[in-house]
């Protein structure tokens, strides 16, 4: 802080991303991730996990669905989102984005219906109105293994594009020196993943064999997670991101990025590594891909671009600060019970 | 009148026949400008004195909700020697030649005339903010009432008229000068060949288009120093 300079009046511009978008980024992370993981027992044939796949594909695909939601809220002219597909801008992330978001929950619509075809079937057996409905979903109900495998190619592509564009959408504005490195897309998608993972977690149940899997997909993630950040702060990704980075942890927000190092990397790091307390790691690995956004997101906003100190990072209590962040929430939660009822109950499952 | 108004309004004859045969701006056209001229504007800080005049009248012109503002005055404290004073630095949009927050827009709604403003179409933003994030300025806000990006338009409307942009008008000190840049002849462009101007975030490398005279270099790119005691946004004062 240099003394000689005394700011007298300030003013801040309120931030102009909202809570919306890192419920959104969070979201789409997290189905971004779980999906990933599907892709060894579902589409390459390397792992036999098949429940540690069914636990991820469910959460890729509640995440998924809840994602497009959160992203229209955080317009703020949401009525008029046709706009992006009128009058698209080859040159903005932001444009290729509205492409690549249908695309992705599209195939991957396709891609969990391919994999929860024989799921459905069982399901439609039941009388009563869920039955009903599984027994319209299911189709034949006949497994499709090559059809999920090369739907689930496409849907990877669609992934990776959707992980490339909320990632580079970010680190292009080299306005927020923050936001401008190049290891933010990876941040994005290792909390993501471990993020999946943590949330898979919690929807597989009691069995070894997936718990394993997970755990080591849970590691990984947040092991890179700290290298990155890691190398971020060391100035890999140049020395003006680094500087905010590590201005950041130390000066504007020393207490959440202790948080977030402590309960949202290093202890689901170790829990994960000693597989230990599944639901726990779970949980606090959500939390540490969702406090990474919010520190990124809502205190990168407070940084003033051109003025002296630190704005804050101030929630509202309405609709566009804690109840957007309830309600996407909320949202998710109604699509998990709408998805799992018409499931079988995850002990039935084959491993 | 002072010299940069008489220059300004010899310099918008050109502007005024020019628009006299462009097709009028219909709400849905957008307005072209005169690829002639320049737009930009020049600040003397020695004239400033930080009353916020302008910031009202601006507000005052293009009804900005309580709270958000087009253009403001930062004051600050500078020490020398242990010997302080005063420093003001009126901030309002740049239009930058080279400007970020165009190419980001994901709906072509942000767009530079060929006279070198730059403007939101508000019927086709939609309000996604990825522009004001890309702005190194902090030029750009989310108007609260319309829900589509905004900022300062050099008074866009009135300069078609053939008037000065509101805050240049009322400037108590005569500190803002507005003009065509292309003309040698206008205040603006004299200003600039007879002094030493210095633009806001050079490193930025967008090429802005308001200068300053007397700018300390403290204040030049990110100010680092004391913050005030009391930050409050004007809606919280008045609530
Ligand atoms: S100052 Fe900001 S809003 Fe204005 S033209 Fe430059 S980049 Fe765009
Ligand atoms: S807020 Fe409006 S003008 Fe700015 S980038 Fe988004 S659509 Fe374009």
């Amino acid at each position: 802080m240099n003394p000689e300079v005394l700011q007298l009046t300030g003013f801040s511009q309120q931030p102009a991303w909202l809570p919306w978008a890192v419920q959104y980024f969070f979201i789409i992370g997290l189905s971004v991730g779980a999906f990933l993981i599907t892709l060894p027992a579902y589409v390459l044939r390397w792992s036999p996990d098949q429940r540690a796949a069914r636990a991820a594909l469910l959460v890729a695909l509640t995440t998924g669905l809840a994602a497009p939601v959160a992203l229209l809220a955080d317009l703020h002219q949401p009525d008029r989102f046709w706009h992006f597909y009128a009058f698209g801008q080859a040159g903005s992330w932001m444009a290729w984005g509205s492409f690549f978001l249908p695309a992705y929950v599209g195939l991957l619509t396709l891609y969990g219906w391919l994999a929860l075809r024989p799921e459905l079937a069982q399901r439609a057996r039941d009388p009563g109105p869920v039955g009903r409905v599984a027994g319209l979903l299911a189709g034949s109900g006949v497994e499709l293994p090559r059809a999920r495998r090369s739907v689930g190619w496409v849907t990877a592509v669609a992934a990776a594009l959707v992980a490339l564009y909320t990632g580079a959408e970010v680190a292009v504005v080299a306005a927020r020196p923050l936001w401008h490195s190049a290891l933010l897309p990876v941040v994005y998608l290792t909390t993501g993943i471990a993020g999946g993972a943590g949330l898979a977690l919690l929807f597989v149940g009691r069995f070894e064999t997936p718990r394993r899997t997970l755990f080591r997909w849970l590691w990984a993630a947040l092991a890179l997670t700290g290298l990155t950040v890691l190398a971020w702060m060391l100035g890999v990704s140049g020395s003006g991101t680094a500087h905010a980075l590590l201005r950041l942890a130390t000066e504007y927000r020393p207490v959440s990025f202790g948080l977030w190092l402590l309960f949202g990397l290093l202890l689901p790091l170790v829990l994960a590594w000693f597989h230990r307390a599944p639901i726990a790691a779970g949980l606090l690995a959500i939390s540490g891909a969702w406090m990474w956004r919010w520190e990124i997101f809502m205190a990168g906003q407070g940084i003033p671009k051109n003025d002296v100190g630190f704005y804050g990072v101030h929630l509202s209590l309405g609709p566009e600060g804690l109840l957007g962040i309830v309600g996407t929430l909320g949202l998710w939660v109604l699509i998990a019970l709408a998805l799992t009822a018409l499931l079988r109950p995850t002990a039935n499952v084959q491993g | 009148m002072d010299t940069s108004r008489r220059n300004f309004f010899k310099g918008i004859a050109v502007g005024a026949a020019a628009t006299a045969v462009a097709p009028s701006h219909a709400a849905t056209e957008r307005p072209t400008g005169d690829s002639r001229q320049r737009w930009g504007m020049v600040i003397d800080l020695r004239r400033c004195i930080g009353c916020q005049a302008c910031t009202v009248a601006c507000g005052t012109e293009n009804r900005t909700p309580l709270g958000s503002y087009r253009t403001v005055v930062s004051q600050y404290e500078l020490s020398e020697g242990g010997r302080p004073r005063r420093a003001v630095l009126p901030r309002l949009c740049n239009h930058c030649e080279d400007p970020p927050c165009i190419p980001v827009c994901p709906v072509d709604a942000t767009f530079q005339r060929a006279d070198g403003i730059v403007l939101v179409d508000n019927t086709r933003c939609v309000g996604c903010g990825y522009c004001v994030q890309a702005c190194p300025y902090d030029a750009r806000f989310i108007n609260a009432e319309t829900g589509t990006a905004d900022k300062c338009t050099f008074c866009a409307h009135r300069v078609d008229a053939g008037l000065l942009p509101a805050c240049v008008e009322t400037c108590v000190g005569g500190a803002r000068v507005f003009g065509d840049l292309n003309d040698p002849k206008t205040a603006v462009s004299q200003l600039i060949a007879e002094h030493r101007v210095s633009r806001l975030n050079e490193q930025a490398g967008t090429e802005p288009q308001v200068r300053y005279i007397g700018l300390d270099g403290r204040l030049q790119s990110k100010v680092e120093g004391v913050p005030a005691p009391l930050r409050a946004s004007l809606e919280e004062v008045m609530s």
